[in-house]
């Protein structure tokens, strides 16, 4: 038993996990409004986006690499769906739209991180911009408002399954479905080995430039499906959604513990960060405290993260010669 | 070990070269399963090389590799090891991150169906560690793990692999003694379930303490190869070191002056301890021993790149204080580092840029660094060592290893220093550039300066020095005149060998 606990509070999650209930408890307890139905709605309804993203940036970040064109793209494709349902097209034709869209960003970014060995930071960066501006060309001033939204996707972001917005089922089913792949598909574990010690895993003969850039054609697909969750989510989009979304991301990520050296870190935990940052948001607005400190909040908790980690991995002693006692 | 036996891996004639180095030449081993064999050679005799192309890293040129009887088929790191071919770096390289169960099974992860079976693996590598005989935790991450651990888990790989030849390169240079009595038996395990082990030592009473067999190696040959039975530890220096000593090193006699360096009792936890010695101005002192015995840790403490927690460093009479290097360069010391590309040069910089770099106070006014006197320092110094390069503005990882030697030399030697430390001066560069290296110092040293010169080839440092130390394991263990060194004394005190 005692065994259990100690394996339970060495998982990385468990930290985040607690922070996430005593923000919700404090918050919970100090406006009671917070802790109604319409409370945990909130919350939910308005992490999906981030949530759904996380999901896909955990992929990356595992690698020791980043991905920052997520939030150019899921923008972009938001406004591709809206304007091609606009003009009569079925609500497959809009997401096959959406897919392609992150699929050619997933695939310039892989082959330029993968193949021509560029750095991720530098060339997601780029990507971010060039979609940015593509998108900035084609929507001009245009606005895709609530009567062009394809039916089903206004219906998701509208509506609840028991209670649960649809589209946080659709981020924790996104969630499941990678972490059940990440923890036991062979391909899968080799991000790992990639992020942990990338030479090592050329010498064990994994194919590094294959996986990574799959993991950031993933990330694009992603990103670009992740569209109709955009949409549903605020019914409208124009040429800044989805503006500064990565780095939104990226701290969700980092908060939930996925190392941003490589190497470690789940989807789960990922999820968890995101939701982490949003109760704390909304917790901040329900304490009536001003808004900008919440970017404040947002900021120390980052740093919390990632020093908690330092102190995690530099506690770890080195074993004796006879093993672990 | 019988002989009547088949040999797993036969390597006849292998050659390989690297530009216009040849590493390899005429180099022979033959494998019997169920044998610890013990491949020697000085450094640089071409035992890494032959171990990476048995790994997949390298391809041979020429000659031929047989296992179990087929042809082996070179060149990748996954087929070697499919092959049955498990090599241990002296480095582990390990995935800290991954729990030990995944690291042993690492891009070959046990499956159940179609998804990974971690149950499986966690009991098979439980199984494998106590096949090794020793108490290891699959569930836990590699991060922290001891050097002798990591090594354990590399050899629980190879095991799980079904190698049947297990390359160990250098494993006991990190390893405490009773870390190396625990390698001793699983090599011994290793042994007794028929594989054929390789290990790369250079300390001989290992050597002779666990090998079956010794094969020698010199200048990229295999020079001799027998069963223990039949070596001593004589006749295996003997072999190592084999060449006559030419008479390359262009040394003038040099009057020796008063004393400049001077170190106290010397000490670092865990790096080394009781290092006594001085040099006299116009003396060039010979800092011997195997990579890793601590040479580089002494000089860089000297230097104050790093802090010793005993003894003291006197430069001219002058205490100096530790861990702040640019007080000892005002001093008049200069550190000529190990590693050039990552310690002594700024890569990308021009050559003009990097020369002058240690003289910066002298020419800048205000700040202000003036870029003719940076070139006019430069090229004094270019024609001094005749260095070979286009303009002053190239950047320096465009010129030549030896080259690059050379505008280390030149940015050091602008100080003026009053000792000089270089460590590991001519690795890499070819011998025309050694041997303008080689008159420099000399003629520095005639002209009354310090030289503390540490280096791994022997020839290089009976041939250059006045005095030579030579250190083991962190301890200064050996003193020799010029007149009285012989390769093979040296070798057995940095060996460690009993005159068996």
């Amino acid at each position: 038993m005692k065994n259990l606990i100690q394996k339970t509070l060495k998982v990385r999650e468990i930290p985040v996990f607690l922070g996430l209930l005593i923000v919700v408890l404090i918050t919970g307890t100090a406006n009671p409004a917070f802790f109604t139905l319409s409370g945990f709605q909130d919350i939910t309804l308005g992490v999906a986006v981030v949530a759904t993203l996380a999901v896909a940036q955990t992929l990356v970040i595992v690698m020791k690499h980043i991905d920052l064109s997520v939030g150019s793209t899921i923008g972009f494709s938001a406004y591709l769906i809206g304007d091609a349902s606009s003009k009569g097209h079925g609500f497959w034709y809009c997401m096959a739209l959406a897919l392609g869209l992150g699929l050619v960003v997933g695939a310039v970014n892989g082959y330029l991180v993968a193949y021509l060995k560029l750095p991720s930071l530098v060339v997601t960066l780029a990507t971010l911009y060039i979609v940015r501006g593509l998108f900035n060309e084609i929507a001009g001033g245009n606005t895709i408002t609530e009567d062009m939204v394809p039916k089903a996707i206004n219906f998701m972001g509208l509506n609840t399954f028991f209670g649960i917005p649809y589209l946080f089922l659709v981020a924790v089913i996104l969630m499941l479905v990678v972490g059940f792949i990440m923890k036991r598909l062979r391909p899968a574990r080799d991000l790992y080995a990639i992020g942990s010690n990338l030479a090592a895993a050329e010498l064990v003969g994994i194919p590094v430039a294959r996986r990574v850039f799959l993991a950031f054609l993933a990330t694009g697909a992603v990103s670009g499906l992740a569209g109709a969750v955009l949409l549903a989510r605020f019914n409208t989009a124009a040429a800044n959604s989805g503006n500064g979304l990565e780095l939104s991301v990226v701290a969700a990520c980092v908060v939930g513990g996925v190392a941003i050296a490589g190497g470690i870190g789940t989807v789960y935990g990922a999820v968890i960060g995101a939701v982490l940052l949003q109760a704390i948001t909304m917790a901040l607005g329900a304490l009536g405290v001003p808004q900008f400190w919440q970017l404040t909040v947002n900021g120390i908790l980052l740093i919390a993260a990632i020093s908690l980690d330092r102190y995690l991995s530099t506690r770890v002693k080195p074993t004796s010669i006879m093993g672990t006692n | 070990m019988a002989p009547n036996q088949k040999a797993v891996l036969e390597m006849r004639d292998a050659a390989k070269a690297f530009g216009g180095v040849q590493a390899l030449k005429g180099a022979e081993l033959t494998l019997y399963p169920g044998e610890i064999h013990a491949l020697l050679g000085e450094n640089g005799a071409g035992k890494s090389t032959l171990l990476k192309a048995l790994a997949g890293v390298h391809k041979i040129d020429s000659g031929s590799i047989t296992l179990n009887g087929k042809q082996f088929e070179q060149g990748s790191t996954r087929a070697a090891r499919d092959q049955g071919i498990a090599v241990i770096y002296q480095e582990p390289s390990l995935f800290p991150d991954l729990t030990l169960a995944e690291n042993v099974f690492v891009g070959r992860q046990l499956q159940k169906g179609k998804t990974v079976d971690w149950q499986g693996m966690e009991k098979e590598s439980r199984k494998l560690f106590e096949q090794l005989g020793v108490n290891l935790d699959p569930t836990i991450r590699a991060r922290g793990l001891s050097i002798a651990d990591q090594q354990i888990v590399e050899i629980a790989k190879a095991l799980s692999t079904q190698a049947t030849v297990i390359v160990m390169d250098e494993p006991t240079a990190a390893l405490s003694s009773k870390e190396v009595d625990r390698l001793f038996k699983v090599a011994r395990n290793l042994e007794a379930q028929n594989c054929a082990v390789v290990f790369v030592s250079h300390r001989l009473d290992e050597v002779f303490a666990l090998c079956s067999r010794i094969t020698v190696m010199r200048d990229g040959a295999t020079v001799g190869s027998a069963p223990t039975s039949e070596m001593n530890e004589a006749k295996v220096i003997k072999l190592m070191v084999g060449r006559e000593i030419s008479e390359l090193y262009p040394k003038l006699e040099a009057k020796l002056g008063e004393v400049v360096l001077k170190v106290e009792d010397l000490g670092l936890a865990g790096q080394f301890a009781n290092i006594n010695f001085e040099v006299r101005a116009g003396e060039i002192v010979g800092l011997a021993g195997l990579v890793g015995s601590g040479r580089s840790e002494v000089v860089r403490a000297i230097f104050g790149i790093d802090k010793y927690d005993k003894g003291s460093v006197w430069l001219n009479g002058k205490k100096l204080k530790p861990g702040n290097p640019s007080a000892h360069m005002v001093a008049g010391m200069a550190l000529v580092p190990e590693d050039r590309r990552q310690q002594g040069l700024f890569m990308s910089s021009s050559i003009n840029k990097n020369s002058a770099v240690t003289m910066l106070k002298r020419i800048s006014k205000l700040f202000i660094v003036r870029q003719k006197d940076e070139g006019k320092l430069a090229s004094d110094w270019g024609k001094i060592l005749q260095l070979k390069y286009a303009t002053g503005h190239d950047p320096v990882d465009r010129l030549s290893g030896g080259n690059q030697q050379k505008v280390v030399l030149a940015k050091w030697l602008a100080t003026e220093p009053k000792l000089l430390i270089v460590d590991e001066p001519t690795r890499g560069i070819d011998v025309g550039t050694k041997s303008e290296v080689h008159r420099l110092l000399s003629q520095k040293a005639q002209e009354g300066m310090a030289i503390v010169m540490v280096s791994s080839e022997l020839p290089e440092v009976m041939g250059m020095a006045d005095r030579i130390l030579v250190m083991r394991e962190g301890r200064m263990v050996g003193e020799f005149d010029r007149k009285q060194a012989t390769a093979e004394k040296i070798i057995a005190v940095a060996t460690g060998a009993s005159g068996k």
